[in-house]
């Protein structure tokens, strides 16, 4: 495995291209170990492009990624999945379930990956506890909401334990709780070490998940940076085809101290400052 | 003129003993738009295919109540869907997104001409003109859901129904369509739209209908998004859910222009 110092992911100048249609162009970035990272971007920006080269399901045509100390060009996207070393989500991953209950599903990553049977075992009970998912253990997929199948499917990706986790829009169609459901098991695997990188167009989810932001734009990587700063900075989220979510609006029209963009440090803000007492 | 009428609908999906509607009544007329909001599982989809007469006409299942559906004589004007997951809708007969677009416009039996006008403009509408020559199959999940959009507009719905029409959107993609929403209603269209986005209905809807375990819990004007009870579903707009959580006192502002408008000078 990987040691700690090495990146868990690492992309050297990364090309890519569908024929003439440019997807990605000398993209360079790198992410620690229990890293949380949203990458935005319009639609077309590149996005789901840069997924599919983390995953192995294709190769760069210029430089190079690096998934924990392996180039991908060398490995087979199931050797990388069995290997612990990425895990991912794919946009559609509801409609991708094949298991007759959502356990079977859940445990099928780990089965293939030739985890010990107890371990595995261990793995999907904490992934279908990470997810809230127990109570529909024993259901078919299929007999339950999408935004259900769609936990079942990030649940799965969970029980393989990897270094890192890429989830292409995890949110959507999700509701508000299912969202902040989403959030917490994040949080917690962030925590344990993991590096996680999400792919979505939901600033407010992101504000309350991520750190850091990197924003593709035509291909190139336009931003990489603090998520907080970029959500102050109404004119350059613009600029990059992003909007101002909520909560940053809010706190930026009421002038609240510390422009908070998470919604429970805005509360806080207003509660004190609606109160008369200061803000810290 | 265009309308929709569900009274006292009740249904149920084949093979399942718990309706996923109870009781449903309500109405859409020419020229509104209603958010369908709820929890997952609430049963929004499900009444959208209800309304489009696809459930159970196509699906199956099992309707007791009455759907009423009102429309001019036209071929074009009918009710139209617009299904959460475009990857779903796409025809599979087009290998050019203009084709594809034409394609529900080439079943109405309209002349060339007619059709190249619906499909043209529909593209422009959506923001996509620049996608015309591509393949579907290898478009992002945003640019086909614009696509399929652009499939139903051009065929100029009397009704038009959407199901989450923004969750593969980027902000861009999303104002577009919910200005489009306006414009689609301006012009005599009904338009009930199912969204967990709370935040925009303020910016494009007339009314507000909340189903809660395929029940109606509450219908009403758009601040509904900003009361209690739904926020308490965790279903109000996110400027609401922060100025309750600050245990600041309802009514709670629904938007960022209406916490201004409450928040006194300091």
């Amino acid at each position: 495995m990987a040691g700690s110092l090495t990146p868990a992911l690492r992309l050297e100048t990364v090309s890519f291209s569908y024929g003439v249609v440019r997807a990605l162009v000398d993209v360079s970035l790198a992410l620690a170990p229990g890293e949380r990272v949203a990458l935005l971007g319009r639609n077309g920006a590149g996005k789901s492009t840069l997924m599919r080269l983390i995953t192995g399901l294709i190769q760069p045509a210029g430089g190079t990624v690096w998934v924990g100390d392996w180039d991908t060009r060398h490995r087979t996207p199931e050797a990388l999945a069995r290997s612990g070393r990425v895990g991912c989500v794919f946009q559609h991953a509801e409609q991708q379930l094949f298991g007759r209950t959502v356990r079977d599903d859940v445990s099928f990553g780990p089965r293939v990956a030739g985890v010990p049977a107890p371990e595995a075992t261990r793995r999907v009970e904490r992934a279908l506890r990470a997810l809230e998912l127990e109570r529909h253990a024993e259901e078919h997929p299929y007999d339950l909401p999408p935004a259900f199948r769609k936990l079942a499917a990030l649940a799965g990706a969970f029980a393989l334990e990897p270094a890192l986790l890429v989830l292409d829009e995890p949110t959507s169609g999700l509701d508000r709780a299912l969202r902040m459901r989403v959030t917490r098991a994040l949080l917690e695997r962030s925590v344990a070490g993991v590096t996680v990188l999400v792919i979505t167009h939901d600033l407010t989810f992101a504000a309350e998940t991520v750190e850091r932001a990197l924003v593709l734009d035509s291909g190139r990587l336009m931003l990489d940076g603090p998520l907080p700063a970029l959500l102050g900075d109404a004119a350059r989220l613009e600029s990059l085809g992003l909007a101002l979510p909520p909560v940053a609006a809010l706190s930026a029209a009421l002038g609240l101290p510390g422009r908070p963009t998470r919604q429970v440090d805005a509360a806080r803000a207003l509660a004190r400052v609606a109160a008369g007492r200061p803000v810290p | 003129m265009v309308r929709l009428t569900l009274d006292r609908v009740t249904f149920w999906y084949p093979a399942t003993k718990a309706p996923a509607l109870r009781d449903v009544s309500l109405d859409v007329a020419a020229g509104e738009v209603v958010a369908l909001v709820g929890t997952v599982g609430a049963g929004t989809s499900t009444l959208l295919l209800v309304a489009a007469d696809l459930a159970p006409r196509v699906i199956g299942g099992r309707l007791e109540g009455r759907v009423h559906f009102e429309a001019p004589e036209e071929a074009s004007g009918g009710r139209r869907i617009v299904l959460p997951t475009p990857w779903t809708q796409v025809s599979g007969m087009a290998f050019t997104v203009w084709d594809e677009v034409a394609f529900g416009p080439a079943n109405l039996g309209w002349s060339r001409e007619e059709i190249a006008r619906h499909v043209d403009r529909a593209l422009a509408k959506l923001g996509i003109a620049h996608l015309a020559s591509r393949e579907p199959a290898a478009l992002s999940g945003g640019e086909l859901q614009r696509v399929m959009i652009a499939g139903i507009l051009a065929m100029d719905p009397g009704l038009l129904l959407l199901d989450e029409p923004t969750a593969e959107l980027d902000p861009a993609g999303a104002r577009i369509l919910w200005q489009l929403v306006r414009e689609l209603a301006r012009g005599g269209a009904g338009v009930l739209v199912a969204t967990s986005d709370s935040d925009a209905i303020p910016e494009f809807a007339d009314r507000v209908i909340w189903l809660e375990l395929g029940r109606v819990a509450a219908a009403g004007a758009p601040a509904l998004v900003a009361d209690e009870a739904l926020c308490a579903a965790e279903l109000g707009t996110t400027v609401a859910d922060t100025w309750r959580m600050a245990g600041l006192a309802a009514p709670y502002p629904a938007t960022v222009a209406d916490a201004v408008r409450r928040w006194p000078a300091r």
